[in-house]
């Protein structure tokens, strides 16, 4: 297994036990070990299984398991995106194993960025979304839970199976849509009506982030690309959790707590974000000095969008103060000497 | 000296600051004297390390992860500003009652300004500024959370910026270290963006922002503990620039630029407290103002205007302390430390603005000019200072937070420290100098009694202590009662103020005309992009097909 | 001709509606890819292959709308999609690409970009599933166009996946 989706997988896995220990009273664990545990089993098994062609079927029963949950969207609507993702990475992976011209590399390449974006729900393949459907059976298992180890095994066979110059291409496509996440998602973050779907949109545009750093073909880009996704799976998502957990006022209010929770969706020192966005910004100057200084503006977007979202998290109480502060402890201290991290994923 | 002994002016007040959470989340509040305690060890720590050895001492504990190793070193710089940033705060934690959380968290910000300024290398620098300016945020909305506060963005911006400083640091001289950066790193565009990352730190610009806001919340607990570890870390980057430059900027129009920004931002502030409304007003534009005239004798680019610089801003920081302390209603203390703001002689910062403006005379050409332009700005604070002892005191705050005896005490030390300026420059100033610039231009000297520069000498104690003596003869003679208080006008009028109000209300009202705005209706643009269209989804696939062909 | 079949396979079921169309289509196009695989992989894996989706096929008869249901009115775009992606996947296949077995390619193309385009259009569950089970058969066959001789394991997923997809139990979607 790839020491990065190995790490990764860690993370996943404390995400479904911060799910279930500090899920509302309401809630049945039971059925969250369940979801969660055959979720994980199914990340694990992407991540170990020797052949790309066996990930991509697994994709493909996840995706028709996650379909069939009860849920607010139809049937249809929710297994489209994993179906279509698995359609364009098997052609994709189909036209890197055919001899013919080179093109046929550079579409190969594009299957995979395009399969991946798909399967995880980036722009321009963003999943459909209903603000009051249950976490389970929305969009944010593949975009916090399996997308970070579906990505990491897509860029790393991507790196094996494309020659240099698709390799090239393939790197550029993900910049490309690495900056158009980016933009979109914060900028929407901002600007939607809906609080729920802010939160969907502010995953979007960290994955902007995690999309640039794979691209960056220097050793600060994965790196950079793995901070990223361990603010999302260790700090977004917990956040998002709690968020959506049901709570006596309702109103937003930003007190010093909220700005807290803005901070470290933010990207702020000292969290991991900011520690993350340094090493992107490395990974840019080195390649090209113009790219930096497109990350370092679009990195300001992110501010109103956090100050929204930390505002709607309300005063946490209780156990949801505790996961709070947890969330908060650990990404300070990774964001402070995120080396451990780096080394246990070989980067 | 142990090098571990670095750790101990960060780590003696982030364990204070862990103490008091701890009990406080048991319910038991440690008070005032725990958070002095802290804040005042992290002073005598400075003071422990750098006194017995006076030279640089570091510690590097190997890599953390983001191409910076943890470094941190207590050299001149390190003493002079972290004397700046954690002698003011540890006064008003010692004194100002606070909740348990305010403690921490001031606590906290004094921890992370230190070690920004105990930083080794620029990255480090970034992180714990930034770590800083979060928690300065978090305070003053702990405090209040509708009072004036600083932009998070152009703080954010500032650390972002400083942060991309010390990776193009990294990719281009193989470090960030500041005393290891190779001089040739350091171009023109690199040293553009440190400087913008500099005024963004500490908002030294010439209109008004939270330097000079922070002083109108009604209480100035959070405010002066986040001016006192935010407002330094500006200036001290362009020092350490001096450093990664082996002793110069990269280009001599930055040092003239940068000096015009200081003298404007100084006259502008001056502007602006000559028209105060209230003496709380005037008060708060004098930050600022140090600040203008501080960047001016910094920017310029001799060691002598370095001294003058860093002279000026440790007048500044006891001021925050004044500031902080000082009630709002008419009294001797108002009247020093109006006196010790303006920088009646024989006041320390007379005496430090007298060596600003020798020191562009000497620097020579446009550089004199900046002086004249900073005497004139020093006249207009004076003029509005003399105007403000007649003003009103302002909204008020409360008791318990101001102690005019201690406020009165600082803006009197001040005003009699001035005949030790010379002193205060070889102990405090002169190594600082000395660090950053190697080799200065003229050699600083003069011993303990005066000040000698390349074309004069000021002779400190002869002149500014019997200067000293007449003002105590004169107090002590006719007291305040020759001070008469009268509602007089301003010396200049400011434009309205609504200027910039209305420009913003005319910007936020800008609407896309009713023809365009089914093209540019972000809602649709929304629905149509997650609405899952397969049609967009292929046409998407089309167009990345399409562009990995060109 | 086993190509030939995998694309009629794929294009039956992209035409039809019916539970017993969409069986049909995906029978044929199932037989197609065993045979195809075959030479390829083994006779074990064209029989797990084809074990699994003919289970498939065989759950898709009792599941879904009744009737057979192919070309109803409106079918004409999804009739030219057949055409059009089979002449399109003919010329890749034989035209632009070379090496391992062509019918391989053709069958891979086919199977796959239909089964794919049958997703995006239709809402129905049945559909959506004999898609899905398309998908999987095409995916593990791809597997034969790799270097070396592919693992069974593909193959087996793949036929797993085929036959237990038709078993998801659906609900309708529901207003939270």
């Amino acid at each position: 297994m790839l020491p990065e989706a190995a790490v990764l997988l860690v993370l996943v896995a404390a995400a479904v036990l911060f799910a279930l220990v500090f899920a509302p009273a309401t809630a049945s664990r039971r059925g969250l070990l369940v979801q969660g545990g055959a979720g994980l089993a199914a990340t694990a098994a992407i991540a170990a299984v020797p052949a790309f062609d066996l990930a991509l079927l697994i994709i493909l029963a996840l995706g028709a398991v996650h379909a069939a949950i009860p849920g607010v969207r139809p049937f249809a609507v929710r297994l489209r995106a994993p179906v279509l993702a698995v359609a364009v990475l098997a052609l994709g992976l189909m036209l890197v194993r055919v001899e013919g011209p080179d093109v046929l590399e550079r579409f190969a390449a594009v299957g995979l960025v395009a399969g991946m974006a798909a399967a995880v729900g980036l722009l321009p393949y963003i999943h459909p979304f209903a603000p009051d459907e249950a976490v389970a059976s929305s969009p944010l298992p593949w975009i916090a839970f399996v997308g970070p180890v579906l990505a990491a095994v897509v860029v790393s066979r991507a790196e094996v199976l494309l020659s240099v110059d698709a390799g090239q291409a393939f790197a550029a496509m993900l910049i490309g849509l690495g900056v158009v996440n980016m933009a979109w998602g914060s900028i929407a973050t901002w600007l939607t009506d809906d609080t729920a779907a802010a939160w969907r949109y502010s995953f979007l545009a960290d994955w902007g982030l995690v999309l640039c750093g794979f691209g960056l073909t220097l050793a600060d880009g994965p790196r950079a690309a793995l901070l990223v996704l361990f603010g999302i799976v260790a700090g977004r998502l917990p956040l998002y959790l709690v968020w959506r957990e049901p709570r006596a006022e309702q109103a937003t209010r930003e007190g010093p707590f909220n700005l807290l929770v803005a901070a470290l969706l933010a990207g702020s020192a000292p969290f991991v974000g900011f520690a993350a966005r340094v090493l992107l910004l490395r990974g840019a100057t080195q390649l090209f000095w113009p790219l930096a200084l497109v990350l370092a503006l679009g990195m300001l977007l992110w501010l109103p969008g956090s100050l929204r979202l930390g505002r709607s998290m309300g005063i946490p109480r209780g156990r949801r103060a505790l996961g709070v502060a947890l969330v908060v402890a650990v990404n300070v201290a990774v964001g402070l000497y995120p080396l451990p991290l780096l080394q246990a994923a070989h980067l | 000296m142990p090098s571990a002994a670095v750790l101990l002016p960060v780590a003696l007040p982030l364990f204070a600051a862990a103490v008091i959470a701890v009990f406080g989340f048991a319910g038991v509040s440690l008070g005032r004297v725990a958070g002095g305690a802290g804040a005042w060890s992290s002073v005598l720590a400075l003071l422990g390390v750098w006194i017995p050895v006076r030279s640089s001492i570091e510690l590097t504990l190997g890599p953390l992860g983001y191409g910076s190793s943890f470094d941190l070193r207590v050299d001149a710089v390190t003493f002079a500003f972290g004397l700046m940033i954690a002698a003011p705060a540890a006064l008003l934690l010692t004194l100002q009652p606070r909740t348990w959380q305010e403690l921490s968290l001031s606590l906290l910000g004094l921890a992370s300004a230190i070690a920004a300024v105990e930083a080794g290398s620029v990255v480090l620098t970034a992180i714990a500024g930034g770590t800083a300016a979060t928690v300065a945020i978090v305070l003053l909305e702990t405090e209040d959370p509708r009072a004036p506060r600083p932009g998070w963005a152009t703080l954010l911006a500032g650390w972002l910026a400083l942060s991309w400083v010390g990776v193009i640091l990294q990719v281009g001289g193989g470090t960030a270290v500041y005393s290891a950066v190779p001089v040739a790193t350091v171009t023109a565009p690199l040293f553009a963006v440190l400087a913008v990352a500099a005024l963004l730190a500490s908002n030294l610009f010439p209109w008004r922002t939270w330097p000079a806001d922070l002083w109108s919340r009604r209480s100035l607990r959070a405010a002066g503990i986040t001016v006192a570890i935010l407002y330094p870390l500006g200036f001290y980057l362009l020092v350490r620039a001096y450093e990664l430059g082996d002793g110069r900027y990269p280009d001599p129009l930055f040092n003239a630029g940068l000096a015009i920004l200081g003298v404007v931002a100084a006259f502008a502030a001056a502007a602006r407290a000559q028209a105060a409304g209230t003496r709380r007003e005037f008060l708060g534009e004098v930050l600022p103002f140090f600040g203008g005239l501080g960047l001016t004798s910094i920017a310029i680019g001799t060691g002598l205007g370095l001294v003058a610089g860093l002279v000026n801003l440790a007048t500044a920081a006891a001021m925050v302390a004044c500031l902080a302390l000082l009630p709002d209603r008419a009294g001797l203390a108002s009247i020093l430390s109006i006196a010790a703001a303006v920088g009646l002689p024989p006041g320390i910062a007379f005496g430090s603005r007298v060596i600003g403006v020798e020191a562009t005379f000497e620097a020579g050409d446009l550089l004199g000019l900046i002086g004249l332009a900073g005497v004139a700005a020093w006249a207009t604070l004076m003029v509005g200072g003399a105007r403000a002892i007649g003003l009103p005191g302002g909204r008020g705050h409360p008791e318990r937070e101001t102690f005019a005896s201690v406020s009165m005490g600082i803006a009197l030390l001040t005003l009699l420290a001035g005949p030790a300026i010379a002193a205060i420059q070889v102990g405090f100033a002169n190594p600082v100098a000395s660090e950053v610039m190697q080799a200065p231009a003229a050699p600083l000297g003069g011993g303990l009694t005066s000040v000698v520069t390349v074309t004069s000498v000021l002779p400190a104690v002869s002149l500014l202590a019997p200067l000293l003596v007449l003002g105590i003869l004169v107090y002590a003679v006719a007291g305040t009662s020759a001070i008469r208080t009268q509602a007089r006008p301003a010396l200049i009028k400011l434009p309205a103020g609504g200027l910039w109000h209305r420009a913003r209300e005319g910007l936020r009202a800008l609407t896309v005309p009713e023809q365009y705005r089914s093209i540019l209706n972000i809602r649709e643009l929304e629905t149509a992009a997650t609405g899952g269209q397969p049609l967009l989804w292929l046409a998407a696939l089309a167009a990345l097909a399409f562009a990995v062909t060109r | 001709m086993a190509a030939f079949a995998a694309w009629l396979g794929a294009s039956t079921v992209v035409l039809a509606d019916g539970r017993r169309g969409l069986a049909l289509g995906l029978a044929l196009a199932t037989t197609a890819l065993a045979a195809i695989v075959w030479p390829e992989a083994g006779p074990a894996a064209a029989a797990v292959l084809g074990l699994g989706g003919l289970a498939a096929a065989a759950r898709r008869l009792v599941v879904g709308t009744a009737g057979w249901g192919i070309m109803p009115p409106g079918s004409t775009p999804r009739f030219i999609l057949c055409i059009g992606g089979g002449l399109l996947a003919l010329w890749i296949a034989l035209g632009v690409t070379s090496g391992h077995s062509s019918a391989l390619r053709f069958a891979v193309l086919t199977v796959a970009g239909l089964s794919g385009a049958r997703a995006l259009s239709s809402e129905e569950p049945a559909v959506l599933l004999t898609a899905v089970v398309l998908l999987a058969l095409a995916v593990s066959a791809a597997g034969g166009l790799a270097e070396g001789s592919p693992a069974i394991w593909t193959y087996l997923l793949a036929a797993a996946l085929a036959a237990g997809v038709g078993w998801l139990p659906l609900s309708r979607p529901r207003a939270a």
